[in-house]
């Protein structure tokens, strides 16, 4: 792919010295089909000669990759990031937005949002989606005990996930193969004018996870925002329900036997062998095995945390693990079996006091599952997004909940991952989103200050090369801290810059940021109130 | 002097056919398809408006209206209503079924209706989905027979931004897809079949073209003998008809389509047009998602216009397919704020057709129908396009913007006369005309 998209510049003959391509991410979990496919659309699209061209020009660019380019520009064409960098040739024609003095970072990616995102307050909270927010509920009091040996296990109360008989697990599991049969219907009921994804802008979030699909926040237009679909795959691991892990563990032999005898069967190409049967093995655990899913887990505890990392490392698959809330305590175990976390660094856990082991919520949680390598992602406490919602206690701060895992240690720069590439490793649509990098979709965000911070307000949003949200045009936020008038006409500040950046060259890149931080004048410095770094 | 000959020779021919002349002299007349007419005369013949135009002569012997103090309008048409329809049929998916059923000739609404200048009416079935056709009437007869004007006016269909309602318009047009194949398969063989038969014997060949001219003969006497308002689509389909006759020799008939999936071959046909109704700016992009790909078939829009209405997201839209919006003279509020939107106006500045209908089907939401429409006016709607808003554009709707909805030539005598501007309040109904004969007069009533 990297070298296809070389090739396409050479093509262009758009190599410049100063240009810094940022790299693609190296093994990604994208799935390799799909990414040619886009591959080929965006071949299609390079032979029209109407390309459009979308440019942010001279924000200082997080590409969420770990680069950071000051003053950089970045070249959208037909909506995929052609270009980004320094002397950066910008076609005539094209739509530019000034983020001089501002921040240009990859769109967020929203887990599990409420569909109300996607098809506005008329929206009927489909099963689906209030399953994310009902696991949600803090655990305390549902939990009993039950003596097991010696040691006290705690168990939830009969009548929540079916503490007793294997029925209710089989259904759940059952009800979710029904569920992933169907297409989704978010094509056919996408509002692109609701007040609730002007909201998500507002925020930053240019791609949200609506049940089992991924939908692009686009606006105006209803074309092309189903982005991926069914990459979770839903797994049980409850403690309390042993049975149900049990018919989790045989679901699993079963079908990695069918892999392994498939595998065979291909190997082997002999047409007098038939074709193994699929019949009697779970589609689910089929297709995480078939790495066409990964496997969700929603766990908190030590103990459940400590059978998902050795179960999935078993299977060798890499676990999706949602709550994670003890995690903390098993990060080694977990970073072995390369899981990802879905965290909410806010939420509070008491320590089970019958247990002398360590346990409960951390505020370093984050922080120390990122040292052991697993890949966090943060999703807020509710994800409903609402007018009512209480600053913080919703969506419209998932920025605040990443700061928070900041607070407890975690890198900035993993904060950010955990709000954009990780969720769309996640989510499996890394391959299109999640970070700034020629070849993948334009969908970026401009803030005025730092994304962890409080005070940073996302001032443009950018989905598909086309801008959908400027904080000055909306009724939300315009009126909070307005974006200062510009001291001087920008056309006359362009040019000059251009002639700069040509004298100098490459060699003094560093001066020439200065330069660019000098000449973007005092709006910036302002904007920016010292909160920067 | 040279208008003044034109006129006699014009006069000429509907004086000869015999018609009760009647001349009609006003203060101004809102033509609507000309503009407005100061000390204007018309002259009415045969329950069609003959001539029309400013301070014209008339001939000796026919009788004047000197009415110096009115103004007069074309006949209200309202386009989308469900006033004196039967309550709560229900229906989902009949779009076979025409609203025909529902009304009653005696209700005593028609003759209120009637007294307010309101000469035509769409009455829609009631329902969900894709609930039937619409039929025009008038509110003015002793039968249905009477009362009828055209049906079908239009087919009603709802759809919104959810996966049933998308499929259920798909699925439709899919059926249509099915049957065409099937007549053509059928025509195949029906093909086939004849250059056997014509290897086989040519007598009997022209034996079944005698019958064919036969049969053409038919429809054109039907033609005939059909009402004031002979059915466009009727028309055309024998029209049609005749032409693939005329091709192919001898006749092919096509298998009789199911009658669910009619209406929707009528629609490609463009015999039959559709009222699309939606609600929310979204159901616009999911509808075009829809129905774009059927280039043939002509559909006008309809939405009710509330403080949830976001549709001027997409008026620039609409207006840039000039397409025809039949929707409320209501002013809404802007999602999630106080800012005034005046959406008709919008969308008439976009470049879009309006029509509008009253805000509620009841009499007072037809009492309040044109100061409601005034009020637009006020804030920015220009009056021409309103004045169009409930006659002429509204009749198109219906697919009877060549018989009526303006005072022209030819066109139906269907007159409102008022005591003033029509859009102020005050104006007051002084008489109204339908087909030629007034059928409210205030004075004489008192």
């Amino acid at each position: 792919m990297r070298r296809a998209l070389s090739g396409f510049f050479a093509l262009l003959a758009l190599s410049f010295p100063g240009r810094v391509a940022a790299q693609q991410e190296g093994g990604e979990g994208g799935s390799p089909p799909a990414g040619q496919e886009s591959e080929g659309e965006e071949r299609k699209k390079d032979d029209e000669k109407d390309a459009k061209y979308f440019a942010i020009v001279g924000g200082d660019v997080y590409t969420g990759s770990g680069a950071i380019l000051r003053g950089a520009t970045l070249l959208a064409r037909n909506g995929k990031i052609a270009e980004i960098g320094y002397d950066v040739v910008v076609p005539e024609g094209t739509e530019k937005l000034d983020a001089r003095g501002l921040r240009v970072y990859p769109g967020l990616i929203a887990l599990g949002a409420t569909s109300r995102m996607s098809t506005g307050a008329t929206a009927v909270e489909g099963p689906d989606a209030s399953e994310g927010t009902g696991d949600e509920a803090p655990p305390e009091p549902e939990i009993e005990i039950r003596w097991d040996g010696l040691l006290p296990v705690p168990v939830p109360r009969a009548g929540q996930s079916g503490a007793t008989g294997t029925e209710p697990p089989d259904e759940q599991f059952q009800a979710e193969e029904e569920g992933e049969e169907k297409k989704s219907e978010i094509e056919d009921t996408f509002d692109p004018f609701n007040s609730f994804l002007v909201l998500a802008l507002a925020t930053g979030i240019t791609t949200a996870q609506q049940s089992s699909a991924v939908v692009k926040l686009k606006r105006y237009e209803i074309d092309g925002v189903l982005l991926g679909e069914r990459h979770l795959a839903s797994i049980p691991w409850d403690l309390g329900n042993p049975s149900g892990i049990k018919s989790t563990r045989d679901k699993f032999a079963k079908a990695a036997e069918y892999q392994r005898a498939l595998r065979a069967w291909r190997e082997r190409n002999d047409k007098n062998l038939k074709e193994p049967s699929k019949k009697g093995v779970d589609t689910t655990a089929n297709r995480v095995l078939a790495g066409e899913a990964l496997a969700h887990f929603r766990a908190s505890q030590r103990e459940e945390l400590l059978g998902i990392a050795r179960f999935a490392q078993e299977y060798g698959i890499r676990p999706v693990v949602e709550g994670c809330e003890e995690g903390w305590t098993v990060a080694d175990e977990l970073g072995r079996a390369g899981a990802y976390a879905i965290l909410t660094p806010r939420h509070r856990m008491p320590k089970d006091e019958r247990f002398v082991r360590p346990g409960g919520a951390s505020i370093e949680n984050a922080a120390l599952l990122h040292l052991a390598g697993v890949q966090v992602a943060v999703r807020p406490e509710s994800t409903t997004i609402d007018f009512i919602g209480t600053a913080g206690r919703d969506l419209l701060a998932l920025p605040v909940e990443a700061g928070f895992a900041v607070r407890g240690g975690l890198p900035e720069e993993a904060a950010l991952a955990a709000m954009t590439i990780v969720p769309a490793r996640v989510l499996g649509v890394d391959h299109r989103v999640g970070s700034l990098a020629p070849g993948k979709d334009c969908d970026a965000i401009v803030t005025d200050g730092d994304i962890l911070h409080y005070q940073t307000f996302v001032q443009y949003a950018v989905v598909d090369g086309k801008l959908v949200y400027d904080k000055e045009k909306e009724l939300y936020f315009a009126h909070i801290r307005p974006r200062p008038k510009e001291p001087a006409p920008a056309a006359a500040e362009e040019p000059k810059a251009e002639v700069e950046s040509g004298e100098k060259e490459e060699a003094k890149e560093e001066a020439q940021e200065e330069q660019d931080d000098e000449s973007s004048g005092e709006d910036e410095k302002q904007s920016d109130g010292g909160k920067d770094e | 002097m040279t208008l003044a000959l034109l006129f006699t020779l014009l006069l000429q021919t509907p004086a000869k056919a015999g018609g009760d002349l009647l001349a009609i002299r006003v203060k101004r007349a809102e033509t609507v398809a000309q503009g407005p007419i100061e000390h204007a005369l018309i002259l009415v013949a045969d329950g069609k408006i003959v001539e029309i135009g400013e301070d014209l002569p008339v001939e000796r012997g026919i009788p004047v209206l000197d009415r110096p103090e009115w103004v007069a309008t074309p006949g209200l048409v309202n386009a989308h209503t469900r006033a004196g329809g039967e309550r709560g049929s229900g229906r989902a998916f009949e779009p076979h079924a025409l609203a025909t059923l529902e009304i009653d000739p005696r209700n005593e609404l028609w003759e209120e209706l009637l007294e307010l200048g309101v000469t035509t009416l769409a009455l829609y079935p009631d329902g969900q989905g894709i609930p039937g056709q619409a039929i025009a009437l008038q509110p003015h007869g002793k039968s249905v027979q009477d009362m009828l004007v055209a049906a079908p006016a239009y087919l009603q269909v709802y759809l919104q931004a959810s996966a049933s309602s998308k499929k259920a318009l798909r699925d439709a047009f899919q059926k249509v897809d099915e049957y065409e194949d099937k007549v053509a398969k059928e025509r195949e063989k029906w093909e086939k079949e004849q250059e056997k038969k014509k290897k086989a014997s040519k007598t009997s060949g022209k034996k079944e073209d005698e019958k064919k001219e036969e049969k053409k003969e038919e429809p054109k006497a039907e033609d005939k003998k059909g009402g004031a308002f002979p059915q466009e689509d009727e028309k055309k389909d024998e029209k049609k008809e005749e032409k693939k006759d005329e091709k192919k020799t001898e006749a092919f008939v096509p298998p009789a389509p199911d009658e669910k999936v009619k209406p929707f071959l009528d629609l490609r046909k463009k015999s039959l047009t559709a009222m699309m109704s939606i609600r929310k700016a979204a159901d616009y992009l999911h509808l075009l998602d829809v129905v774009e790909k059927e280039k043939d078939v002509q559909w006008f829009l309809q939405f009710p216009l509330g403080d949830d209405g976001d549709l001027y997201e997409v008026a620039q839209k609409i207006g840039e397919k000039k397409l025809l919006v039949v929707t409320a003279p209501e002013i809404t509020l802007q999602t999630n704020s106080l800012r005034e939107r005046n959406i008709p106006a919008e969308l008439v500045r976009a470049g879009a057709k309006l029509a509008l209908t009253p805000r509620s089907d009841t009499l007072q939401g037809h009492r309040d129908w044109l100061p409601d429409v005034g009020r637009l006016i006020g804030q920015g709607l220009p009056r021409e396009a309103a004045l169009a808003a409930v006659t002429l554009e509204a009749a198109r709707a219906l697919g009877l913007g060549e018989e009526l909805g303006s005072l022209e030539k030819e066109k139906a005598a269907n007159i409102v006369f008022w005591s003033g501007d029509p859009f102020e309040p005050s104006a007051r109904v002084q008489a109204v005309m339908l087909g030629g004969k007034f059928v409210v007069e205030v004075g004489k009533e008192e």
